[in-house]
């Protein structure tokens, strides 16, 4: 099995700006409150419509469709899914905060990276009716793919440069971050604005419980007593900047290491042998050129499944020797699919930003076969300058990224 | 990177030598369905009977390339709708049954990264693996994608390609958006059709690309895109991609277009033909196997038969030149909004 | 419906389900077990089934433990369906 080794990258990869909406908030300061006080935003939903939110909890984005289209300035505009929504407003907040012009958005020097697996797929009746033919077309026909999101955030934007979508499910966005850093380091582009976006769906809901892995009550990522994971909405977007463009900006950090690998054993499960985890992790820490020992901590990707939990919780042991610090923000947002690399990369640099570890929560009994539980409280002075994020995916795909202090 | 093998599932005679049959396989209407090898020897039957038709032809396609390089470095796949019917079908599930007790099979084959995953599985590959699903950008950004592993000595060999499968319930939606022509027209008319709309069609194009210039079939140079251009800008955006590949517009011998017959959007290519490669070969394929986001795969297989000295068949020749395919540009956009440019060159 | 004729319809239903193209209701014995034997099914068709429990005789498998004791071959699952649907 072969581990990325890239040459030496020249320029240092440095986050300029950050936006997110989840359940925990819609922007970057709500949600920092809200993990510093450990309020989970998983509860019985508002705006959703499906036969589920009547026995099961989610963690959805407190604003209805109205609400976002307001919020962006888009009232009454037609043909935006909540997922578009969703990540206009992420987009909007990263780019503001990096104090880009709309020059520089628009340069052939930035890229977009973005990533989703509902796409406009969360509108199951209009979805239904186009593609049956009933009725002469939503005004949604060109929403539905996982790539409309992209294609109308370059548009709003008037972006040039490069555009990308990725869709390794769960791992999307955490790829989006890893491609962005590579084409800055290679020299190709001077900024990439990365992340992702999925909203609450039927599609999603359905299929996750098809599959009996859906909790009816809120996941607890690493108990012994947990039954599965918790849909969760959200978009969040990274600004990444070559340092060279930095100059009196701020940093929050730098993507300093990134790993991908395939577990290569079942669609939808990981090995008993951890391998894609334990080579993403790897390529990681390679990458950075960082030992184990030097990560303070990792939010993990702790979806709260049976086959989730313990496969990474062995993988972390087998390249790390120990386990050291872990949360999983899951208990907070629930998860939020394609998002979520994007979404626990902001919370991990807020991690580094602040100095602190937030609580794992719903770890009521930890996993009886480690010698370890999550981090359970919040706690500052916590000696955070790298934090490792993990991210699996359906179809194997292992990520996982290093974020350092700049 | 240098192609060192290909594999190719098309509505074209595209899987064995010789390629393309005489005469090519024509179409009436608007669509071109690939033609599919017998999957049994391929495909194990536990998978075999649950995968869709986008997993199926990728599978097709690239199962024999794995077989054959059993060392690659990871696998790069696009596809812009993956298993879409699938999808569909899972979604008529929720629908019918009001969201009750569901099948899951349909929801985990949806995943366009699941043709990917099933790759890794298969050949036990757990190197880099990821799928592009970008729309009409998709199978250029699995190309950047690899360029840029080659670029990092991050792999020494890889397997890229796409997968795209029709699905008459992805027709519907594209053809209440006007996509696709509303009256019948020969595939051998389609270019000079003079009408609205193209023809929706399918494949799967897979290969094995290496740092290894030794016996390639041809080299893949490069990949640029452009987002919503004017005609102006396009040109000089295609200018400066060839000068950052130290090449101007007369050093292009052949150009492989992305016409597909819609008058609406056409005019970009004729413009730049006559704007910018008035005197260039070149040769067109949507005629051959239909429009599809990731139809550009297609063209570099199209491409690299040509690079490597196969006959172009008569109804690709959209205007023949003076010179042989030594320096190739392969030009395709989506109604003017995605637009794609990748440079191959005869690998020497 | 008796025992026999169950059975000869499981074995179809589940040829339907799980798209077991190449194979026909004689080919499963009543007693070969579905999992872990000559019809290689995994736990993805082990919801598959349960799917088909529950639309073609509404009976519903509500946990892992229960289905493990159910789905071991046509013969249980003919007799749970026996014992839990009203007699005809």
């Amino acid at each position: 099995m072969k581990i990325l080794q890239p040459n030496k990258p020249k320029s240092r990869v440095c986050v300029t700006g950050m936006g997110i909406l989840s359940a925990l908030g819609k922007t970057q300061d709500e949600n920092l409150q809200s993990l510093r006080n450990g309020n989970s935003g998983i509860a019985s939903t508002k705006h959703l419509l499906s036969k589920y939110t009547r026995t099961h909890v989610f963690a959805e984005v407190d604003a209805s469709n109205e609400e976002l289209l307001n919020a962006a300035g888009l009232a009454g505009q037609a043909g935006l899914t909540r997922t578009d929504l969703l990540a206009l407003l992420a987009f909007r907040e990263a780019v503001k905060d990096a104090g880009l012009y709309p020059e520089q958005i628009s340069s052939a020097g930035t890229a977009l990276l973005s990533a989703s697996t509902v796409g406009g797929m969360c509108l199951t009746q209009e979805l239904y009716a186009d593609s049956h033919l009933q009725g002469t077309g939503s005004p949604y026909l060109s929403s539905y793919a996982c790539g409309a999101h992209t294609l109308e955030l370059a548009k709003r934007y008037q972006m040039r440069g490069y555009t990308d979508t990725i869709n390794t499910a769960c791992s999307s966005s955490a790829n989006a971050i890893m491609l962005g850093a590579r084409l800055i380091r290679a020299g190709k582009i001077k900024r990439a604005i990365v992340g992702g976006s999925d909203s609450l769906s039927l599609f999603t809901i359905n299929g996750f419980n098809s599959l009996q892995i859906l909790s009816d009550k809120p996941c607890k990522p690493f108990d012994e007593h947990r039954k599965g994971l918790t849909l969760g909405e959200g978009a969040a977007y990274l600004v990444l900047e070559a340092e060279e463009e930095c100059k009196n900006k701020k940093i929050y950090a730098v993507v300093s290491g990134y790993g991908n690998s395939n577990d290569a054993f079942h669609p939808s499960s990981l090995s008993e042998e951890a391998t894609g985890v334990v080579a993403a992790i790897n390529g990681a820490l390679a990458t950075s050129d960082l030992d184990p020992g030097q990560i303070s901590f990792i939010n993990a990707h702790g979806t709260a499944t049976l086959n989730n939990d313990v496969t990474e919780l062995r993988g972390i042991l087998k390249t790390f020797g120990r386990i050291p610090p872990y949360a999983s923000t899951k208990s907070y947002t629930g998860h939020t699919l394609a998002a979520a690399g994007a979404i626990e990369a902001v919370y991990s640099i807020l991690c580094i930003r602040h100095n602190e570890m937030y609580a794992s929560l719903y770890c009521d009994t930890p996993m009886k076969e480690f010698d370890s539980a999550p981090v359970s409280a919040y706690t500052r002075h916590a000696g955070i300058d790298k934090v490792m994020s993990n991210s699996f995916g359906f179809a194997g795909n292992c990520s996982s990224l290093i974020f350092e202090k700049a | 990177m240098y192609i060192q093998d290909l594999h190719c599932i098309s509505p074209q005679q595209t899987q064995t030598e010789p390629f393309f049959s005489e005469p090519l396989r024509h179409y009436t209407g608007n669509k071109y369905i690939a033609l599919e090898p017998d999957y049994a020897p391929l495909i194990p039957a536990g998978l075999l009977r649950r995968t869709g038709k986008a997993v199926k032809m990728g599978l097709g396609a690239a199962l024999p390339l794995l077989k054959k390089y059993p060392d690659l470095d990871g696998i790069v796949i696009a596809t812009s709708a993956g298993g879409i019917e699938d999808s569909m079908k899972f979604l008529t599930q929720i629908v019918d049954y009001e969201e009750g007790t569901l099948t899951p099979t349909h929801f985990v084959q949806s995943t366009p990264n699941s043709l990917a995953g099933m790759l890794a599985i298969l050949s036990k590959n757990t190197g880099y693996n990821t799928t592009h699903s970008n729309k009409s950008l998709s199978f250029e950004a699995a190309l950047q994608d690899a360029l840029l592993l080659f670029q990092e000595g991050a792999c020494s060999s890889l397997l890229v390609g796409n997968t795209e499968q029709f699905s008459q319930h992805n027709y519907n939606i594209e053809s209440l958006e006007s996509t696709y022509k509303t009256e019948p027209v020969d595939s051998d008319k389609l270019l000079k059709s003079g009408t609205s709309g193209t023809v929706c069609g399918e494949g799967a194009a897979m290969f094995v690309v290496s740092k290894n210039p030794a016996e390639a079939l041809a080299q893949i140079s490069d990949v640029g895109q452009i987002s919503s251009p004017g005609q102006e800008e396009l040109h000089a955006c295609m200018v400066s991609f060839l000068a950052s590949n130290q090449l101007v517009p007369d050093d292009i011998d052949t150009l492989v277009l992305g016409f597909n017959g819609d008058q609406r959007y056409d005019f970009w290519y004729s413009d730049l033909i006559s704007t910018l490669f008035p005197s260039q070969s070149v040769i067109s394929f949507k005629n051959l196997v239909g429009e599809y986001p990731t139809a550009s795969a297609f063209a570099v297989w199209l491409s690299t038969m040509l690079l490597s000295g196969q006959k172009c068949p008569a109804e690709a020749l959209y205007k023949k030149g003076m010179q042989p395919p030594k320096n190739l540009l392969i030009y395709n956009h989506s109604k003017g909004i995605q637009h794609g440019f990748i440079l191959l060159r005869k690998a020497v | 419906m008796d025992a026999t004729e169950l059975k000869q319809k499981l074995k179809a239903q589940i040829i339907q389900y799980l798209n077991l193209a190449d194979i026909k209701p004689e080919d499963i014995k009543d007693d070969e077990p579905l999992f872990g034997g000559n019809l290689d099914l995994d736990s993805i068709d082990s919801l598959e089934i349960v799917v088909l429990l529950e639309r073609e005789y509404g009976l519903k498998i509500n946990n892992a433990s229960d289905g493990r004791k159910i789905l071991i071959d046509i013969n249980h699952m003919a007799s749970y369906i026996l014992e839990n649907t009203p007699a005809q």
